[in-house]
């Protein structure tokens, strides 16, 4: 009945890295052409422009490779490759389908690959190294990645921006002060006014898409300090083309047995860049960002295609441990969400699982519940936020989506046995929230609870947790309901996590007070 | 609160057990919003529903739309039956209210579209 049991028996409990598939050598073809099997890009043999294929390079969460590959096969037919350097995939496509790039909800960054170097010969000393950096600067195949990146330009250009609805604004200067602890970027984040926007984006041929993103509104007096991956600066740009580009280059290293260090490379390949192109280096207000990727023998080049990453997307009101869109996106796609599935997230915090769930699988119907009435209500303004969205983009006033809020407690959950199809949530850590110690009481409790309202036979759960040995004792006793199906390793702000996936036995559930050997104790 | 919802919530009043089903709606404030129809996703969820338990909802909020008290064979088919089933399960929303459970006649106050389940530990179950 899965196929997805099928392809999990082939996986086991590693990381995701080993697995892959395509030999290292060989880079896929085109998905609609007869091109060349292994075209290098900027050196395709295509007649015109539109009929380029280049290599887009996409960032996505640790251990979720797989899952953006697939999305990327359904979306756009094109094979990924799946990097050594964590959080990467690969894949090929043509010109004309760059717009539909944007449409990936499991990717946070994306980039079109200048040039790879699977095994780069590293000079011995750094100052060789640094000049061999310089020298590549004017030899590397530029100009098809750069029109990739003005044609990507051109989109941004032709975006509008809606304003929200007023009442909304107000909601979205509340401050968040609940006395949990909190990241220090979700705290900078929360003082901003932020919007939830939809822009349109008119493609070459004329079709428009839709992507609902973040935008946040420059405050009065801005510090150019600001957020690291997020830029707060307004989207629309000049209507005239610049006359100078503005460029910065990015520099992620990665390895040991390297005798520079990032910045390094970053300073001496901008200034090769520079030189060579007569741009205008500048660190905040770019056009162009040229990224240098070096992973232990492996560099690519790439030029940024997204310029704030798209991960917080669809979250307008963040809490303390608002997880990633793209994070949530690939959890509920682990468990192949059917039509009709009820889809419960039972600690949702600011409900980033069931809004994702609700954007991209409008057929199911989902449920987001917490204990705490902050998290709720915020879940509740987040729903509202994409309401307002979809009234945008269909020119609808005041439609419905197929999703609700609850206030209740995941020990005790107020819902019907056996009448859930799937549940996904982001498990307290016991770091941020809770305890560790509490966790020890919660866990179990949480596995019994969830596997009363989970239908059995094909009910299934994904849980993230960063407190795996408590999960996995928790689970052990767990047998008879809960059958662990495959396990995808994260990286969670830094943390080590894990997302489970449990299929539901068929075992019907029976309260532990009925069961016959043991009174009163379960 | 939607109609969908509510058939899926259930009392968790210490030792109600499966008596915590369905609970009562009394609703100060409704509010309909269009949704799509989709009448695969209708036909399908039918079977996951306790029938009667979202007839009596939705008569109890006014929006019975001569719902037939049972389900009919070839439901499956009857386009006009799946349009007021659309209706009733995700076009209407309980937004000011109570949940009363009806074997402990416990309320649960529904604000803001938002239902609040909670109980104290005592009413619990352990």
């Amino acid at each position: 009945m899965f196929e997805l049991e099928a392809a999990c028996e082939q996986l086991s409990d590693v990381s995701l890295e080993e697995k892959q598939a395509p030999a290292e050598g060989s880079m896929e073809s085109c998905p609609d052409f007869g091109l060349d099997p292994n075209p290098r890009p900027g050196s395709g043999p295509g007649p015109g422009p539109d009929q380029l294929c280049v290599t887009i390079g996409a960032t996505v969460p640790t251990g979720f490779e797989q899952t953006a590959a697939d999305e990327v096969r359904e979306k756009l037919g094109s094979q990924s490759r799946i990097s050594k350097d964590r959080g990467k995939i690969y894949f090929d496509i043509s010109v004309e389908s760059l717009s539909k790039v944007h449409s990936l909800r499991s990717v946070d960054n994306l980039f079109v690959v200048v040039q790879e170097f699977r095994d780069y010969q590293f000079k011995e000393t750094k100052e060789d190294v640094l000049k061999d950096f310089e020298d590549l600067a004017g030899k590397l195949p530029w100009s098809d990645p750069l029109k990739v990146w003005k044609i990507n330009t051109s989109f941004k250009k032709k975006k509008t921006k809606r304003k929200k609805l007023t009442q909304q604004n107000t909601v979205f200067k509340e401050k968040v002060d609940d006395g949990q602890g909190d990241m220090g970027d979700e705290k900078q984040l929360t003082n901003h006014t932020m919007e939830a926007v939809l822009e349109t984006i008119e493609n070459q041929d004329g079709t428009i898409d839709e992507t609902p993103i973040l935008t946040y509104n420059k405050k009065v007096s801005e510090k150019p300090s600001a957020i690291e991956n997020k830029r707060v600066n307004e989207i629309p740009r000049d209507e005239a083309e610049p006359q100078v580009l503005k460029f910065r280059v990015t520099c992620n290293r990665a390895g040991e047995n390297h005798s520079f260090t990032s910045n390094e490379a970053a300073r001496d390949f901008g200034g090769a860049v520079q030189d060579y192109f007569k741009w205008k280096a500048d660190m905040t207000n770019f056009d162009v960002e040229v990224l240098l990727n070096v992973h232990n023998n492996e560099i690519v080049v790439g030029i940024a295609l997204t310029e704030e990453s798209l991960h917080r997307r669809n979250i307008t009101h963040f809490g303390p441990t608002t997880l990633r869109s793209t994070l949530a996106y690939g959890m509920l796609r682990l468990c192949s969400p059917q039509p009709t599935d009820i889809i419960v997230d039972p600690m949702c915090g600011t409900g980033a699982i069931p809004i994702e769930g609700v954007a991209e699988w409008p057929n199911c119907y989902h449920i987001a519940g917490d204990n705490n009435p902050l998290a709720v209500k915020r879940a509740a303004n987040n729903i509202l936020s994409l309401l307002t969205k979809s009234q945008i983009k269909e020119s609808k006033a005041f439609w419905g989506l197929p999703i609700d809020a609850i206030q209740w407690d995941i020990c005790n959950l107020p819902l019907r046995t056996g009448s859930v199809d799937i549940l996904v949530t982001d498990m307290p850590f016991g770091k941020r929230i809770g305890s560790k110690k509490k966790n020890w009481n919660l866990y179990p409790s949480c596995l019994q609870e969830m596997s009363r309202v989970c239908r059995p036979g094909t009910g299934r759960a994904v849980l993230l947790t960063q407190d795996r040995k408590c999960f996995s004792k928790a689970l052990s006793r767990m047998g008879h309901v809960w059958r662990k199906v495959h396990t995808v390793w994260v990286n969670i702000g830094g943390l080590h996590a894990a997302v489970y996936l449990l299929k539901r036995t068929s075992q019907v559930f029976i309260h532990p007070s009925e069961l016959e050997h043991e009174k009163g104790t379960s | 609160m939607k109609l969908l919802t509510h058939n899926l919530l259930s009392s968790h009043v210490r030792g109600v057990g499966p008596r915590g089903f369905p609970l009562r709606i009394q609703a100060t404030e409704v509010r309909v919003s269009p949704v799509d129809f989709n009448p695969d996703f209708v036909t399908r969820m039918i079977p996951k529903m306790e029938w009667t338990a979202l007839v009596e909802a939705a008569e109890s909020l006014g929006h019975l739309s001569e719902l037939p008290r049972e389900l009919a064979e070839g439901y499956e088919k009857d386009e006009e039956f799946l349009r007021k089933v659309h209706h009733v399960l995700l076009e209407v929303e309980v937004v000011e209210g109570t949940l009363q459970c009806p074997e402990s006649g416990r309320l649960f106050p529904i604000s803001r579209g938002i239902p609040n389940m909670l109980l104290s530990d005592e009413e619990a179950a352990s």
